[in-house]
């Protein structure tokens, strides 16, 4: 046990505010399952929290083993990875699980736990994209030269992921080009790529649209929230949103106390989507600011690693897999503000999300391993020493 | 070059300010559904999640004088089956047992019950009636049933709860007892004590403030309800079960007799004026009687012969007359300006005092001395049945209290006619109450009393208020003039003349004048002529105890209709009954076997005893108890020795008592 925590390294505050997240979250959880048990009717109080706290603790597991794992051998796992996921993608996709004529192919059933792809996706994506970004960093880009090898996989992965799921295919797409951004990748580029994949969703919905039954998708879904956020008819999201709404206003400054919110029993998904709405009704204004600056210090410490970072590749993985996590935290809650329509995302370390929250884990076990000073110092060797048949096999391509 | 790490810093720095200003954002909006918008979205929550539920109270009980339940709140039970809840094998499994056991319980074949259930089944109906108004023992047996002990999703067992009002004692005083509505507006409707009283039943509602968890499921907020529902008061009322109880079959059985269209009567007790029984009987359609209407409080009538006791009252106050100022009734028909009155005695009284002209009901007599004695001031009259309290409504807490009438000379309906009218009971109205209260008012020597049917509101064991006697009018007449009229009262049953004659008992007393109004006699020929037959009174005669009346409207012609056997009767065995279960009154002649030396002895002890001694008498021979008692009644101190006859006495007989003051008795 002793031997475990000394070989836990890396930036000490990142560790801490996961930590403090992550024991944080079993408050908002155990609070939501009482609307599981006793209004849907669903599983005990007890069982919800021991279920949570197995999901933390292979988390943690899964940070602790990430962290370890030297930073360069990430640009060898994300070709082999690559791949893999999409072969995973298009499984997901054509499984055909769909509830009620829209498709809700988001998972991979697994024994035990349902799997969510598109995030796992998320992240080889991500690092993927910054070994491309590292690897061109010193020369000239040529537009053309980067279609293949950085944005067919993009649009692979995101074109995959769409037809269930957009708002997550949306935040990849956007992480993506903000990565390039900072990577270096010429703006006006950018703007083509966006513009091309503004394009293809157009194109996308007029086909789901003139064929409805040609395969399932949630256009109509996307549809309706779209315009529920733009108009303020009554219908279902608005209903969420108003109650949303009224969980924050009668939080007041300091809130209704732990596990004494009232709407958590009429939000539908008042563990994940709209957790941070029941956050600030129990804990008032104060809880929500306070858990906003949680997630800013996390900006903060990633972006403190990101300049830390001896090699450019440590720089843009940390961001690669950093930002997201905390744009998907900005996301979640500028929904329950109604600053963005109803997307369902969670509100990653303090959601009960299961997989999607091991993806966390290991986005910040990466960043974590682009932290730890003991990687480096064993840098200098892996430099000289080529022989690793990953950056052996990266290097070609 | 695509990218120096300054740049790719320098563009990280935007990219973390860009998030950093939307967590702002957020904030910011966070703040503003808090500040600007928080009042409505509060007002919301509160509206959409949150409830004031109301707790009803126990009503209260209405008990009797003796302390039996007159009306009291029970707990119905509706039971109803939701057949699509139930699977399908629980359903097979279980209809057999589950139809015998409804059957064993609610009577009808247990084939009956089966093909309910399978019907229901087969329809999918979710809401089939399997019982209604079960009692909570009852229910509480229909819980544990097979299938239904499932519960309600499993079991499909539906159970309605309501609170009703039951009466343990059955419809005795029903009308009287009453009942009370409550519409969603709050007004309360109904009728009798319920009615008048339920500011004191009801009780308060509590309140208690409840929280939406999911559709049409609610939670408590708090620990305590924000109102504790308080019980409404017991009320205890005069009514006597016993008293009632005869009152009612009285009744019943003359009206069913006489096939009358309804009757009433009410017993209160002289003293107090609370109303130990009260019955109102009206007829229905198919024949049978129930308590219809508040006939005794409600209806207001012309009371013809019952009324003469006001009028001779009347006149004896203003000394008009003298119970033995004679009138000349001639041959029993007496014309006033056209009109005629008649007696009902063929060929008239002739000259009769007003006392028997009063013990016979002499319509003649009555005309003439109101008309005579009043005709140059009638006003006169009218004021003094005022001031008797005649045109006056007692003021019940029970609504729908008959008014009296009694015109003033000049008033609408007023004529040369009314005096004599009025004298035997017509032209005025009263209710069979308010005549009631008067002829009290009489047996309680003048006093009149307000008759009531509350005595005390009650909190479990705790008084919360007491209704005490209550006296309208400390004399409505001298003294004199109540025990003159007493007299006669008793008269009208005891003398042989007397109209009450045929109730006359010998073994209890009564007092008490007879009625036969005619109803509805403009046209004596219609169908809706009737008569209205009363006798109004009170027992024993003498130091009475109850005063009664008995009104019974339009018996049947053809059976009878004179008040002394239509209404009589039922005054009689009310009378008897009470008469014969109070126990003050009971008296019992014992039964001796004669004994000639005892009844010697008895005699010569009694000659003895009865004289007068100023000497000390001879008491040898005497039995030792009874010279004992003989000389110490004498004031002498006696001592005996042994037992027997007195054969020795210390002073000798003929000695001066004064002289004496011990004497020694030796006995063998």
């Amino acid at each position: 046990m002793l031997a475990l925590f000394k070989n836990i390294n890396g930036d000490k505050a990142l560790w801490a505010v996961v930590a403090l997240l992550g024991l944080f979250s079993f408050l908002p959880v155990y609070s939501a399952s009482s609307n599981l048990v006793y209004v849907v009717g669903n599983g005990t109080p007890i069982g919800h929290l021991v279920k949570h706290a197995v999901f933390l603790i292979f988390g943690f597991g899964i940070i602790y083993g990430i962290h370890r794992i030297p930073t360069h051998f990430f640009k060898g796992l994300s070709l082999i990875a690559m791949p893999i996921v999409i072969v995973l993608l298009v499984i997901t996709l054509f499984q055909g699980s769909s509830v009620d004529g829209t498709n809700a192919s988001r998972w991979i059933r697994l024994p035990f736990v349902k799997f969510q792809t598109s995030t796992l996706a998320a992240v080889v994506l991500m690092i993927y994209v910054a070994r491309y970004l590292t690897k061109i960093k010193d020369e000239a880009i040529n537009f053309k030269e980067s279609i293949v090898p950085l944005w067919l996989p993009v649009f692979a992965v995101v074109g995959l992921i769409l037809p269930a799921n957009f708002s997550t295919a949306g935040i990849i797409f956007t992480m993506v080009l903000v990565l390039c951004f900072i990577g270096g990748y010429p703006f006006k580029y950018l703007m083509g790529i966006v513009g091309s994949g503004l394009l293809a969703l157009t194109f996308f919905i007029l086909v789901a649209k003139a064929f409805p039954d040609a395969f399932a998708n949630r256009v109509d879904t996307w549809e309706n929230r779209f315009e529920n956020f733009m108009n303020g008819e009554d219908t279902e999201a608005d209903y969420q949103i108003e109650k949303a709404k009224i969980a924050i206003a009668t939080g007041g400054i300091v809130g209704k106390g732990a596990g004494k919110s009232v709407q958590k029993n009429f939000l539908p998904q008042s563990s994940s989507d709209f957790i941070y709405a029941i956050i600030v009704e129990e804990y008032g204004l104060v809880g929500g600011v306070v858990l906003m600056l949680f997630f800013l210090f996390l900006l903060f410490r990633i972006v403190v690693i990101a300049n830390g970072s001896p090699t450019t590749f440590g720089t843009l993985l940390a961001l690669a897999v950093g930002l997201p996590i905390i744009f998907q935290a900005m996301i979640n809650m500028a929904v329950a503000v109604e600053l963005f329509p109803v997307t369902g995302q969670n509100l990653p370390l303090i959601s009960s999300g299961g997989t999607s929250a091991w993806m966390t884990c290991l986005a910040i076990g990466i960043v974590l391993s682009v932290s730890n000073k003991q990687h480096r110092k064993s840098k200098s060797n892996l430099n000289i020493n080529e022989t690793n048949p990953l950056e052996i096999l990266s290097g070609q391509l | 070059m695509a990218a120096s790490d300054k740049k790719i810093l320098t563009r990280l720095y935007v990219v973390a300010g860009g998030l950093f200003l939307f967590a702002c954002v957020v904030v910011f909006k966070l703040v503003s559904i808090q500040m600007v918008n928080g009042e409505k979205y509060r007002d919301l929550a509160e509206k959409r999640t949150t409830k004031m539920f109301t707790i009803a109270p126990n009503r209260g009980n209405l008990i009797s004088d003796d302390g039996s339940l007159l009306a009291t709140s029970v707990s119905r039970y509706t039971i109803r089956f939701d057949a699509v809840t139930v699977k399908k094998e629980d359903f097979q499994e279980n209809i057999k047992p589950l139809s015998a056991k409804l059957s064993e319980l609610l009577g009808k074949p247990t084939s009956h019950y089966q093909q309910i259930l399978r019907k229901a089944k087969a329809n999918k109906n979710r809401y089939t009636l399997i019982a209604r108004n079960l009692d909570y023992s009852d229910y509480m047996e229909v819980k544990k049933f097979p299938l239904f002990n499932k519960g309600p999703y499993k079991g499909g067992l539906i159970v309605e709860q309501k609170t009703v009002r039951e009466h343990p004692l059955g419809k005795i005083a029903e009308r009287s007892v009453g009942y009370e509505n409550v519409d969603e507006n709050g007004y309360y409707s109904g009728v009798g004590l319920e009615r008048a009283f339920g500011e004191y039943l009801r009780g308060i509602e509590g309140k208690r403030l409840k929280q939406k968890i999911a559709k049409g499921q609610w939670k408590p907020i708090g620990w305590d309800n924000i109102v504790e529902p308080k019980d409404g008061y017991d009320l205890i009322s005069t009514i006597d079960i016993n008293i009632q109880d005869i009152a009612h079959h009285a009744l019943l059985g003359q009206l069913e007799k006489y096939k009358a269209d309804h009757g009433s009567v009410i017993v209160m007790e002289r003293e107090t004026g609370e109303v130990k029984a009260i019955s109102n009987l009206g007829i229905t359609k198919e024949g049978k009687y129930y308590e219809r209407l508040n006939y005794a409080i409600g209806e207001s009538h012309e009371p013809g012969s019952t009324f003469k006791l006001m009028n001779l009252v009347a006149a004896l106050e203003d000394k008009i007359i003298d119970t033995s100022s004679v009138k000349d009734t001639g041959k029993g028909s007496w014309k006033i300006y056209r009109h005629r009155v008649k007696d009902t005695k063929h060929g008239g009284h002739g000259k009769i005092s007003m006392a028997k002209a009063f013990e016979v009901s002499s319509n003649v007599a009555f005309a003439q001395m109101v008309h005579e004695g009043y005709k140059e001031k009638p006003s006169r009259y009218v004021n003094r049945l005022m001031s008797m309290n005649l045109g006056k409504e007692i003021g019940l807490p029970i609504k729908g209290e008959g008014k009296p009438l009694i015109r003033y000379p000049g008033d609408k309906g007023w004529s040369g006619l009314s005096l004599a009218q009025m004298a035997y009971g017509y032209e005025v109205s009263m209710t069979p109450l308010q005549t009631l209260t008067f002829y009290n008012a009489i047996a309680n020597d003048g006093v009149m009393v307000k008759p009531r049917m509350i005595k005390e509101v009650k909190e479990w064991n705790k008084t919360i208020q007491k209704f005490d006697k209550e006296i309208i009018n400390p004399s409505v007449c001298s003294r004199e003039t109540a025990k003159q009229v007493q007299q006669l009262l008793k008269n009208v049953v005891e003398k042989k003349h007397g109209t009450g004659h045929r109730m006359y008992s010998p073994n209890f007393s009564m007092a008490g004048k007879t009625g036969t109004a005619q109803k509805n006699y403009q046209d004596k020929t219609s169908d809706k002529f009737g008569y209205i037959s009363t006798f109004a009174g009170y027992f024993p005669a003498d130091e009475p105890k109850y005063s009664c009346i008995v009104v019974i409207h339009e018996p049947d012609k053809s059976v009878g209709y004179y008040g002394a056997d239509v209404s009589g009767p039922v005054f009689k065995s009310i009378a008897q009954k009470v008469y014969a279960t109070s126990p003050l009154v009971d008296e019992v002649d014992m039964f001796q076997a004669k004994y000639a030396g005892l009844d010697n002895a008895y005699q010569e002890y009694f000659a003895e005893a009865q004289k007068k001694h100023s000497k000390v008498p001879n008491v040898k021979g005497m039995s030792g108890m009874d010279a004992v008692s003989i000389l110490e009644n004498l004031g002498l101190q006696v001592e005996i020795k042994g037992n027997g006859k007195v054969k020795k006495q210390s002073v000798s007989h003929g000695t001066d008592i004064k002289k004496s003051k011990k004497i020694v008795l030796e006995l063998s």
